[in-house]
C-alpha cells in the first residue's frame, strides 16, 4: 500500500506541473512536431520515390522511440539537477521509502503521462504523412516493458553522474543526440548496437509496426538479447546508482550544487 | 526519559578540491537526546553543527563513530532509521515553489509512503495550527518568507516522526515571524512530546526553548549542559558594583591588570564597575584592591545574563565543560 500511495503521490504531481508548466509543455510538444515535419518534408523532397513508404514509416517510428527515449533515460537526470537546484533532494533521501524509489515511481508517473503525449504524436504523425502502422498491443506491449527496463537502467546510470556532479545540463543535452543515433541508427547497419540499450527493443517494435511481424516471427536469440539486455542494464544501472549515492554521501555533496 | 537518538564518537574530514588537504570539520562528537527534550546546537559558523545534523539524518556518512536513531545504527539500516526523524535543513527551500500549500503537504506525505486521505485530518490540524488554512490554495512562491517556513515546518511535523531537526528555523525571518515560529515550536515540544534539534544562532530562541545545549566549536563538543546551570553558572559571577567614590590611580590599574575585560565608568560622585569573574571566590580578591584605598561600596549585584554572553564567552574562551 506505501508504494501505491508513493506512485500515486509522484503521478498526481507530475500531472499538476505539467499542468502548471502547460506553455512548456505545449511548446515541447510543437517543437517536436516540428522536428517530425522537417524530417517527412525532407524525405518528400530528396528521398527516392520508390522506397518512400517505407522511409517515411521508419521516420515516424524512430521519431517517437527517439521522443520516448529522451524522456525516460534524461528524466530522472533532469529531475536531481532540478532538485538540486531547489533545495529538496535532502528531503527525498530524508523518506523513509528511499530516495530511488521515489526517483523510480516518478519516473513511472511522467512516463504514464508521457505515453498519452507519444500516442497522441504517433497518431498525428501518422495523419500528416497518411502512412497507419501495425499497432497491434498484445504484440508491442510485452516488446515494450521489457525496453522500458533497459532504458530505466540506463537512466538510473544518468541519475547516478547527475547526483555526484549536479551540472550535467550539457551532457544531457548531447545525450538527446546520442539517443537520436541509437534509434535511428537500424541494426542490420550496425548489428553491434544490439547490445547497447533499448536497441533491439526498438528494433524488434520497428519491424512489428512497419513489417506486421508478430511475437511468433521472432526467434529465441532475439528474445535472450532483448530480455538479458534489459536485465543487464537494469542491474548495472541500479549498481551504479547506489554506487554513486555512496560517494555523494561520503563526499557530503547531496545537499551541493 | 529513554535515549532517542545516540551520537557516539563521530569524524568527519573533507577533503579541500584543489590542494587535497584534508579538513577536520567534526572530531570525535558524542552526546545523547533523550525522548521529548528539545536541544540546541549551537557553535560559531564552520564549527561543524551542519555536519553533525546531517550525520544524524544519515545525508552523510562519517569517517567513523555511529548514530543511533532509535536503537537503529543509521548508516546500516538507514531507511528503517528514517522512520523515526524528519527534517527541515533549508528552510523555505525544502519546498516545491510552484505546488500549494496543500499539494506540499500531500507530496511529501505520499512521499513518505501515508495516503492523502489517512492525512487528511492531520493536514488539516497543522493548517489551522500554523494559521495556513486561508492559504492553502496559494502556490508556495507566492507565499512570505515567514509562511514558507512554517510550512516547511509543518511538512517536516506530517512525518509522525519522534525526532525533528531545525537547522536554523528563524534564519532570515522578521521578528515577528520569529515569534511566531518560535511559538509553534514550543507548542510542537509541549503538546505533541516531539524530540526537537535546533541548530541555530538564535540565542533567544535556545534560552526560550531548549532544556539542554551543546556547543560545538573547531568539530568539538565544548559544552554539553542544561540551559538553565549555564545561565547560572555565569550569573553567578557577573556582578555591577557600585562605589561612592571614583577609583584612584592605582585601583584602576590593579584591578585592570586583574580582571583585563573590567567595565568602570564614572558618573558625578559615583562609580560603576562591571565584571564578569572566572571563580566565585574572584570577588573577594576584587573586594581587597577596593578596601585598600577605603573606597566605599554602595552596592554590590548579579548581573541579569543572556545566553548571548554565556555562548560568547564559552566559543571565545574556548571552555572545556562538559557536565550533565
Amino acid at each position: 500500500m506505501r508504494w501505491f500511495n508513493l506512485l500515486t503521490a509522484n503521478i498526481r504531481k507530475e500531472y499538476i506541473e505539467l499542468k502548471r508548466y502547460l506553455p512548456n509543455t505545449l511548446s515541447m510538444i510543437i517543437t517536436f512536431y516540428a522536428i517530425f515535419l522537417a524530417m517527412f518534408f525532407g524525405i518528400k523532397l530528396v528521398g527516392s520515390p520508390d522506397s518512400m513508404d517505407t522511409n517515411i514509416q521508419y521516420v515516424i517510428v524512430n521519431y517517437i522511440f527517439w521522443y520516448l527515449a529522451m524522456q525516460v533515460m534524461n528524466f530522472i537526470g533532469w529531475e536531481i539537477t532540478n532538485e538540486a537546484m531547489r533545495g529538496t533532494l535532502e528531503q527525498l533521501y530524508m523518506s523513509p521509502m528511499g530516495a530511488w524509489r521515489i526517483l523510480l515511481n516518478r519516473l513511472a508517473g511522467s512516463l504514464l503521462i508521457n505515453i498519452s503525449i507519444i500516442i497522441a504524436l504517433l497518431f498525428i504523425s501518422m495523419l500528416t504523412a497518411g502512412q497507419w502502422l501495425n499497432l497491434n498491443p498484445i504484440t508491442l506491449l510485452p516488446i515494450l516493458l521489457v525496453t522500458l527496463v533497459s532504458m530505466f537502467g540506463t537512466s538510473f546510470i544518468v541519475a547516478g553522474l547527475s547526483i555526484i556532479f549536479k551540472q550535467v545540463n550539457a551532457f544531457l543535452q548531447i545525450l538527446q543526440f546520442i539517443l537520436m543515433g541509437l534509434t535511428f541508427i537500424p541494426l542490420t547497419v550496425a548489428p553491434y548496437l544490439a547490445f547497447a540499450p533499448f536497441v533491439k527493443g526498438i528494433d524488434l517494435m520497428r519491424n512489428v509496426m512497419i513489417y506486421h511481424m508478430s511475437l511468433t516471427d521472432f526467434g529465441l536469440m532475439d528474445y535472450a538479447v532483448l530480455i538479458g539486455n534489459a536485465i543487464a542494464y537494469f542491474v548495472v544501472g541500479s549498481l551504479i546508482f547506489l554506487k554513486c549515492e555512496k560517494i555523494t554521501m561520503n563526499k557530503g555533496l547531496l545537499g551541493h550544487y | 526519559m529513554d535515549t532517542l537518538i545516540e551520537v557516539k564518537e563521530i569524524v568527519k574530514t573533507y577533503k579541500k578540491r584543489k590542494s587535497n588537504e584534508k579538513i577536520l570539520a567534526v572530531d570525535h562528537v558524542s552526546f545523547q537526546v533523550k525522548r521529548g527534550e528539545v536541544l540546541g546546537l549551537l557553535g560559531p559558523n564552520g564549527a561543524g553543527k551542519t555536519t553533525t545534523i546531517k550525520t544524524i539524518c544519515g545525508l552523510l556518512s562519517p569517517d567513523s563513530g555511529t548514530v543511533l536513531i532509535n536503537g537503529i545504527d543509521i548508516r546500516k539500516k538507514r531507511l528503517k532509521a528514517l522512520h523515526h526523524i524528519s527534517a527541515v535543513l533549508e528552510g523555505n527551500r525544502n519546498l516545491y515553489w510552484r505546488l500549494s500549500v496543500l499539494e506540499n503537504l500531500e507530496y511529501f506525505a505520499g512521499n513518505r509512503g501515508f495516503s492523502r486521505k489517512e492525512m487528511r485530518p492531520l493536514i488539516e490540524k497543522y493548517l489551522h495550527h500554523f494559521r495556513l488554512e486561508q492559504k492553502r490554495n496559494e502556490l508556495v512562491n507566492r507565499l512570505s518568507r515567514g509562511m514558507q517556513q512554517k510550512l516547511a515546518i509543518a511538512v517536516a511535523l506530517l512525518a509522525g516522526t519522534d525526532a525533528i531537526l531545525l537547522d536554523e528555523p528563524t534564519l532570515g525571518l522578521d521578528v515577528e515571524t520569529g515569534y511566531e515560529v518560535r511559538d509553534l515550536l514550543r507548542y510542537v515540544a509541549k503538546e505533541e512530546g516531539r524530540t526537537i534539534i535546533i541548530s541555530t544562532h538564535d540565542m533567544p530562541v535556545v534560552q526560550d526553548l531548549c532544556e539542554r545545549t551543546v556547543i560545538i566549536n573547531n568539530g568539538k563538543v565544548v559544552v554539553d549542559d542544561r540551559v538553565e546551570n549555564l545561565l547560572k553558572l555565569f550569573e553567578s559571577r557577573a556582578y555591577s558594583i557600585t562605589l561612592n567614590k571614583p577609583l584612584t590611580e592605582t585601583q584602576q590599574q590593579l584591578l585592570m591588570h586583574r580582571f583585563p575585560l573590567l567595565n568602570y565608568s564614572t558618573e558625578s560622585h559615583q562609580s560603576l564597575l562591571q565584571v564578569n569573574l572566572e571563580q566565585s571566590e574572584d570577588i573577594y580578591e576584587l573586594i581587597d584592591i577596593l578596601k585598600s584605598d577605603q573606597t566605599p561600596i554602595e552596592s554590590i549585584d548579579r548581573t541579569q545574563i543572556q545566553f548571548e554572553q554565556v555562548f560568547m564567552k564559552i566559543v571565545k574562551e574556548g571552555k572545556e565543560h562538559a557536565l550533565v
